[in-house]
């Protein structure tokens, strides 16, 4: 391996004075500070979280959900494909007997831990029947206790898609 | 003897014998639904198409006998092209609807799908539907969507079991597997039906929805129904956050003993493995540290020196049998496997079940083990120790018994009469080498661990011994290979092997 020489710099008269850099620097800030004075509605950042982003895209991979079919009932037919894609092994399905005529097979418990997900959507990939979703938009999920993060049926039903997304 | 060429490969064959048969025996893959080896051949499928030179057209490889100089060709466009329209016309009126198919995963029709598959749907008439998820008795659930009319099973019902309870119904597409009015699937054997169908119209209600088969771990074991010792493959996974359990059994082909089947109460006998995993020592009945109980065990066993019972289980393997008689002569004690509970005079058949229901009966006279009624000769003992069995009526006539000892794979109701429980592996967890009811030796491989605190019967002797023998290999190495001089423990790895009648 060879050495790279790297030249020294602040050797000038200039950069020693450090006073003209600084300099430099505010002229930045205070334009800045000014053009937004001017015009607050066109601020970079958000005054999070009164303010909430709007521009969260389509693609955008949030919390997941479970849709259902035209009938209501729960697409998911428990075939394991997430589970199995799943590079973070956090979906736990236990699947049991149909009782509503619709298909066979459904999940009894479908529960996502979310603190184990890494939200690749490899699931969504993998689902046969488009009963896997991560088109909610929900992008923080704050709770209380580990065990809340572990999300199960109801609640991956109950999610909604984001507006202005596709149904 | 004949010589064949396979694909520009030179392979010697058996003269005469079905080339589907050789073919599958040399390891060339060629893809088959009704030909079964169990089974023989039927020719229904079609699937199986081979090229033989100097034949007009592409004949099934089940049902041609082998002649001398065969050129035969497996791969190339043309079959391929053969198979793909085969594979089409068994999908006109299949429903795909593999997410909820039990059978995914191990599915000859997907599996073939994969391979030479016809990627896009013809069909523009919708499909012929059949009835789904029918309970046909006996733990099958019958898909007749799914079926390819291979008549495995209706073969099965019809040649190995005798009992015909299967049949073809109606013509053309409508033709549907079924049973007739009133008539269920009702014979021992029947859930082999669900191993012998090539597709998902055959699944286990017990095994329904339980567990997608690609997660489970097959492990090489021997079935402990009875004393046949039927090879069978233990399917177990360890999913996350959970405990490794059993789901399944299923045969393991054994030419010497079961073929290529069980009978349903040994497949079915898993669910006592995944029942009895006790992981606690208790003194009394009271819950106590592992150490401490396999210490007093140990000091039980110095005090009462001399008149001490072991009262081993004809189901334990010969290792373990080996292993309690150097423990019962270091300590002066008698050893004796008298048990009546494992027999069963209605149990037994003249296939594969037997009466007696003990696994390793043989190896107790094998290892010169006393088997006869205790009697008299129990006078002068006052500590029993049961292993492996906990059928404490045996010993509750002899009040001089004082101090009773269970070592079992799981603690009976009523455990305060025993002075000192140690939990030991089940079955399936213990590797062991078995002595069939027809002299036929075999390992069981199977080591599925369930609990780390839980030691194996051999773990807890060699504690007791205060030696280091805990291993089969070991053991067979100690003493085995004295008494059995001709077999080693290496020869009973990949197969069973006949003791001598000496």
């Amino acid at each position: 391996m060879g050495i790279k020489v790297v030249p020294r710099h602040g050797k000038s008269l200039k950069e020693k004075m450090y006073l003209p850099a600084i300099v430099g620097g505010l002229k930045v800030t205070f334009s800045h500070f000014f053009t937004n004075l001017k015009d607050t509605s066109n601020i970079q950042t958000l005054n999070y979280p009164e303010e909430q982003p709007k521009d969260i895209t389509e693609r955008y991979r949030g919390v997941h959900r479970l849709t259902k079919r035209e009938d209501d009932s729960v697409r998911c037919v428990a075939c394991f494909m997430c589970s199995t894609a799943c590079p973070a092994e956090c979906i736990f399905i236990e699947a049991t007997e149909r009782e509503d005529n619709v298909d066979e097979k459904m999940p009894k418990k479908f529960s996502i831990d979310l603190l184990e997900c890494v939200f690749c959507g490899g699931c969504v990939e993998a689902c046969p029947c488009d009963a896997i979703r991560m088109d909610t938009g929900i992008f923080s999920f704050v709770k209380e206790k580990r065990e809340d993060f572990v999300v199960d049926i109801d609640t991956l039903l109950s999610h909604k898609p984001m507006k202005g997304g596709k149904k | 003897m004949a010589t064949i060429i396979v694909d520009n490969k030179e392979i010697t064959v058996e003269n005469g014998a079905l080339l589907i048969e050789e073919l599958l025996k040399n390891g060339i893959e060629i893809p088959h639904f009704c030909y079964h080896p169990a089974l023989g051949k039927d020719g229904n499928c079609r699937m199986c198409m081979v090229e033989i030179e100097g034949k007009k057209r592409p004949q099934i490889a089940c049902d041609t006998p082998i002649t001398e100089g065969m050129i035969i060709r497996t791969k190339g466009e043309k079959i391929q092209k053969v198979k793909r329209q085969i594979l089409e016309m068994e999908l006109i009126n299949h429903p795909i609807d593999c997410p909820i198919c039990d059978q995914a995963g191990e599915c000859s029709l997907q599996n073939y799908y994969m391979d030479v598959g016809l990627y896009e749907n013809r069909l523009s008439t919708p499909k012929t539907h059949g009835k789904k998820n029918i309970d046909i008795g006996a733990n099958v659930v019958l898909d007749q969507e799914r079926c390819v009319l291979c008549t495995r099973c209706v073969r099965f019902t019809k040649d190995i079991t005798k009992t015909k309870e299967l049949g073809v119904l109606n013509r053309t597409d409508h033709s549907v597997i079924s049973i007739f009015p009133g008539r269920p699937l009702s014979n021992p054997y029947a859930m082999n039906v669900v191993d012998l169908c090539p597709v998902g119209a055959l699944t286990s209600k017990d095994f329904r929805f339980h567990k997608r088969v690609w997660f489970l771990e097959p492990a090489e074991a021997i079935c402990n129904g009875c004393s046949k010792g039927c090879s069978i493959y233990v399917d177990h996974h360890k999913a996350k956050y959970e405990d490794d359990s059993i789901f399944r059994y299923r045969p393991r082909f054994n030419d010497q003993i079961n073929g290529y089947f069980i009978c349903d109460v040994g497949r079915l006998s898993y669910k006592v493995e995944n029942k009895n995993r006790e992981s606690v020592a208790k003194i009394r009945g009271k819950e106590s540290e592992y150490e401490y109980a396999s210490g007093k065990l140990l000091r039980l066993l110095k005090r009462h020196q001399g008149k001490i019972l072991f009262l081993i289980s004809p189901s334990l393997s010969l290792e373990e049998m080996a292993q309690v008689k150097k423990l019962s002569i270091k300590y002066g004690a008698k050893l004796s496997g008298y048990d009546i509970c494992e027999y069963d005079k209605t149990f037994g058949d003249d296939y594969l079940k037997c009466n007696d229901l003990s696994t390793n009966r043989r190896g107790l006279n094998l290892l010169d083990i006393d088997e006869s009624e205790l009697g008299e000769s129990v006078e002068n003992i006052d500590l029993a120790v049961l292993i492996g069995r906990d059928d404490i009526e045996t010993i509750k006539n002899y009040e001089q018994i004082e101090v009773k000892v269970l070592v079992h794979p799981s603690m009976p109701k009523d455990n305060d009469i025993y002075n000192l429980y140690l939990p030991m592996l089940t079955h399936t967890s213990r590797q062991g080498s078995f002595i069939n009811i027809d002299g036929y030796l075999q390992f069981s491989k199977s080591n599925v661990e369930y609990a780390k605190e839980t030691q194996s019967l051999l773990q807890i002797i060699s504690i007791l011994l205060n030696d280091n023998a805990t291993t089969c290999k070991e053991i067979w190495d100690e003493s085995l290979n004295k008494i059995i001089k001709n077999i080693h423990f290496e020869d009973i790895q990949k197969r069973s092997v006949k003791m001598d009648e000496s």
